[in-house]
């Protein structure tokens, strides 16, 4: 009994070996590149507003730049995100269940306005396209957030307020932006 | 109580001569008892089932049974206030008996449900006994624990809940399920233990420091599961406990059968548990359902052999929803939930249906144990154990992702260790032994994400030495343990491109304890009890990184850690004034140099998803000191007081500052009465308490998130009652919890953040005896 007993102590001491290599998950579901691209309405240069962060969380910290606008202008802005990791276009996942997303947009110290140029199945906003109009000369910050099952029927919701919207946060951007 | 409190029964067994009789003048004399005080128990009274007589004892609690034919049968016990005992008998030639009865259960501890004259220790203990362990058969093992003062739990909503030992938690506490060291992800605040309360027969939770001859980590005390001696009942006996709990409309069903014997023993456990979404007195707290099947079987033979044998398997599965609104992105959404009334997600409509998030988790057991005893004085056991331990955590997720894990973790782990033991003569005892323990940690590649921590092996081995001598009055002992971990870690990097990479770690800790109990009367026992505990950083202290689901902050593992060295004390002062009135001291004071804890960095982590606060594993020298109290007062035999009162501060000595997630000081004041049993209806009784939880003062603005929640006070109420027939006993209790439907939040529930804690709940069992 008690050899057997050490037996297997000794057993289990020797055969447990190196732990073998891990497998690198597939990181499929991550968004590396957020790129809101605003192309004039009368045409011109169009203006790209562009968050990397090619390795995820944590590593090496994200690049954010921003842009400068003209002033009283009409833009239709689109949002593209990427995973590049994995070279996917995440814009897609997000179409598809444009009626569980919804991006939301405000600015502080910026005169421009977003208005949504997109609806889901049930005729609601998801806001992949914009119209963003911009006032007066000015300097501030513009953030795009992406909230994952917000309560799409709540109040404001629709027109772009985010309050009442809940859900969670997979995108929160700021960019810099000066109107010009 | 039938089987069940086999174990709580000191069985002294004298024979007469040793002469075999086979006329009818066999004659059965004996004692009943309270375990706890060796007092007599006047006036219960005896029944021999299969014989069909019963007696009364009388006031001294003697009792006496004449002119029996050899036989075998069962006897029952009973006793106002108690809970009766259930024991098989073999009436060969004259004997007596005593029979100890829990008639003081709050006052249970190690010592005691090991019958006096085994296993003793200076070390303080609480125990829970099977009799509320049915009762709550319904509950988390963690709250059916925090009966026992100085015990507290971390909660992760309802669903979830570790047991906090005197202020400490997670990788500094050990659990033993039957002996064995529980092996799983226990460093994570919302991992509960995969533990089945129903399966054990008694818990106890050791708090002082001289629990060196358990394997795992004592830093923090050790809870005990344990399943309890077989009978020699060569009958299938069992029980059956059906309940129903109003809040979250929640069954539970528990099944446990037993055949003994004098060579072999079998017994099975078993339970199932649903429920669904539970609600706060305004509101459903939505996706917080749970199911839970658990079996285990536990098979002793060899028992008249030189090697008794013990086989044991056990099998945990659970699923636990998460409060949806709990479940959150970034900075900006902790604040907005702060600020809400209801959580997001909030809707009136009951399920049972359980959504991402949540948790599915697979524990399985299986253990052999052979002892050895000879020549009355010495004891050597050798135990192999081996445990699988699976956890996946689904998140709410794109393009249908949320029913593919976010985490899913598969650990392996074995264990073997030997024991002996020798009584020298003269009250001088020796223990000695070896555990060792090998763990092999797996993430599984299907999340898609990043593994919160890393692939690793550990080892750990340990040996110990204990000797401890009675004298008289005066029980010392004295105790040390070595032990080595090693630890081989393999990570994916952070940074591209994606690299594995190998870390090793090696430590060495040392162990000592020492104490003494000394009892000049049956008045008054003191005990003193101190240690130096060394641990080893965790691989999730030394290696985690990612979010934390529910707390909205990134945890960050710290490579450079040093091992945490406690000094703890304890002293303890139990008073038994004329059997009517206990008191039951406790002073602790513990110092942790190196304590490891989370550091919130002063910038937030920027991420695609926004801002997230920063946490880092650091250390700091923290400092504990705290106070237990157990008053039992029984001013008239039907009448029954029971007040605890613990109290704590943890300070972090380095920083000058609390230290966070400390439990709170409570107080809790229950008043029961047993009521005349009935023609048919015994053992009744009805029991009030009032739990108070005083607000966390020992805080600074910026500890937390948010501020600790205001004092709360809970009104709760008991009722039980059970009917025996020829072989059978059924129990009938109803319970109801939070009777007044308070709104309140409590400071260790980590979704206080987000809701408040559950609103009135009733409880009804049933249990059927055979």
């Amino acid at each position: 009994m008690k050899k057997l007993f050490f037996i297997t102590l000794a057993a289990f001491a020797f055969t447990a070996c190196e732990k073998d290599d891990p497998i690198i998950p597939n990181e499929e579901e991550l968004i590396t590149t957020l790129i809101y691209t605003l192309t004039p309405d009368g045409g011109g240069n169009p203006v790209e507003l562009k968050f990397q962060d090619l390795d995820g969380d944590g590593g090496n910290v994200p690049v954010i730049s921003g842009g400068t606008l003209t002033s009283n202008t009409t833009y239709s802005g689109s949002l593209k995100l990427l995973n590049e990791i994995e070279s996917e276009d995440i814009t897609l996942e997000v179409e598809e269940e444009g009626d569980e997303h919804q991006f939301f947009f405000s600015v502080s110290g910026l005169n421009a306005n977003v208005d949504y140029a997109d609806t889901d199945a049930n005729g609601k906003p998801v806001g992949i396209n914009t119209t963003l109009t911009t006032g007066a000369t000015s300097n501030g910050q513009l953030t795009i957030t992406l909230r994952h099952e917000p309560a799409k029927d709540a109040s404001g919701v629709a027109n772009g307020d985010i309050t009442n919207a809940g859900g969670e946060t997979d995108i929160e951007v700021t960019f810099d932006v000066a109107i010009q | 109580m039938s089987l069940f409190n086999k174990i709580s029964l000191l069985l002294l067994l004298i024979p007469f001569a040793g002469l075999s009789q086979n006329n009818c003048n066999i004659s059965l004399h004996g004692q009943a008892l309270d375990e706890v005080t060796g007092k007599p128990l006047p006036f219960a009274s005896i029944y021999l089932e299969d014989i069909q007589k019963g007696t009364s004892a009388d006031a001294d609690g003697y009792f006496a049974f004449d002119g029996l034919c050899p036989d075998t049968t069962h006897i029952r016990i009973s006793h106002v206030s108690c809970e009766p005992l259930r024991q098989y008998l073999i009436i060969q030639k004259d004997t007596i008996l005593n029979l100890y009865l829990h008639h003081h259960e709050e006052l249970m501890d190690e010592v005691l449900v090991h019958g006096r004259h085994s296993d003793q220790t200076i070390e303080n203990s609480g125990t829970i006994d099977k009799d509320l362990i049915s009762q709550r058969s319904n509950q988390d093992l963690s709250k059916v624990i925090e009966e026992i003062t100085g015990v507290s739990t971390l909660n992760t909503g309802s669903g979830i809940s570790k047991p906090i030992i005197h202020g400490l938690y997670g990788n500094r506490i050990a659990l033993l399920n039957n002996g064995v060291a529980q092996a799983g992800q226990q460093w994570g605040n919302d991992h509960a233990p995969e533990i089945d309360v129903f399966s054990a027969d008694h818990i106890s939770v050791v708090k002082g420091v001289g629990a060196l001859a358990l394997p795992g980590s004592s830093l923090g005390g050790v809870v005990l599961i344990e399943p309890g001696a077989t009978s020699e009942d060569p009958h299938l006996h069992g029980s059956t406990n059906h309940v129903y709990q109003t809040n979250g409309r929640g069954f539970t069903v528990n099944l446990e059968l037993e055949q003994g014997g004098l060579e072999k023993a079998i017994r099975f456990n078993g339970t199932l548990k649903k429920g669904g979404d539970l609600h706060t007195p305004d509101y459903f707290l939505n996706n917080t359902g749970k199911e839970e099947s658990n079996a285990s079987l536990f098979y002793e033979f060899g028992k008249s052999k030189a090697w008794q044998k013990k086989l044991y398997a056990s099998t945990f599965n659970s699923t636990i929803g998460i409060l949806r609104g709990a479940h959150i992105g970034n900075l900006t959404d902790l604040l907005l939930s702060f600020e809400r009334e209801t959580p997001f997600f909030t809707e009136e409509v009951f399920s049972y249906e359980i959504e991402a998030p949540r948790q599915r988790v697979h524990h399985h057991l299986a253990k052999l144990e052979a002892e050895n005893a000879w020549a009355g004085n010495q004891k050597v056991s050798l135990t192999y154990a081996a445990q699988l331990n699976q956890r996946e955590e689904f998140d709410v997720r794109r393009s249908g992702r949320s029913d593919t894990p976010a985490l899913s973790l598969i650990q392996f782990n074995q264990q073997a260790s030997a024991l002996y033991e020798r009584n020298f003569s003269k009250g001088l005892l020796l223990r000695t032994g070896l555990n060792g323990a090998y763990t092999d940690n797996t993430n599984q590649p299907e999340t898609g994400i990043l593994p919160l921590i890393p692939d690793f092996n550990r080892f750990d081995e340990e040996a110990f030495l204990i000797i401890q001598n009675e004298k008289a009055k005066l029980l010392t002992e004295i105790g040390g343990r070595l032990s080595l971990n090693q630890l081989h870690v393999v990570t994916i990097s952070r940074d591209l491109p994606r690299r594995i990479e190998r870390f090793n770690h090696q430590f060495s800790n040392v162990n000592l304890a020492g104490g003494l109990a000394y009892s000049p009367s049956r008045v008054l026992k003191l005990s003193v009890n101190g240690g130096y505990v060394e641990r080893a950083p965790a691989v999730n202290e030394l290696y985690s990184f990612g979010l934390h689901q529910g707390v909205s902050s990134l945890e960050v593992g710290n490579q450079n850690l040093e091992k945490e060295k406690s000094l703890k004390t304890t002293t303890s002062l139990d008073i038994n004034w004329n059997d009517k009135l206990f008191l039951q001291l406790l002073g602790y004071a513990q110092s942790i140099r190196n304590y490891i804890y989370l550091k919130p960095a002063p910038e937030p982590e920027l991420t695609i998803r926004g801002a997230f606060p920063l946490f880092n594993y650091d250390q700091a020298d923290a400092f504990f000191r705290g106070f237990d109290a157990l008053l039992s007062l029984e001013p008239v035999e039907s009448v029954r007081l029971v007040s605890k009162l613990s109290l704590l501060k943890g300070t972090d000595q380095s920083n000058g500052i609390p230290l966070v997630f400390m439990a709170p000081n409570n107080l809790s004041n229950e008043i029961s009465l047993s009521l005349p049993d009935g023609q048919r209806l015994k053992n009744s009784r009805i029991s009030g308490r009032l739990k108070s939880v005083f607000e966390q003062k020992n805080y600074i603005e910026g500890l937390d998130f948010v501020n600790p929640p205001p004092t709360y006070h809970l009104f709760e109420m008991e009722f039980h009652t059970a009917l025996s027939t020829e072989k059978n006993a059924f129990h009938f209790s109803i319970r109801g919890e939070n009777l007044l439907d308070v709104s309140y939040r409590d400071y260790l529930n980590r979704q206080r953040y987000f809701a408040d804690e559950l609103g009135r709940n009733l409880t009804f069992r049933v249990q059927w005896e055979f």
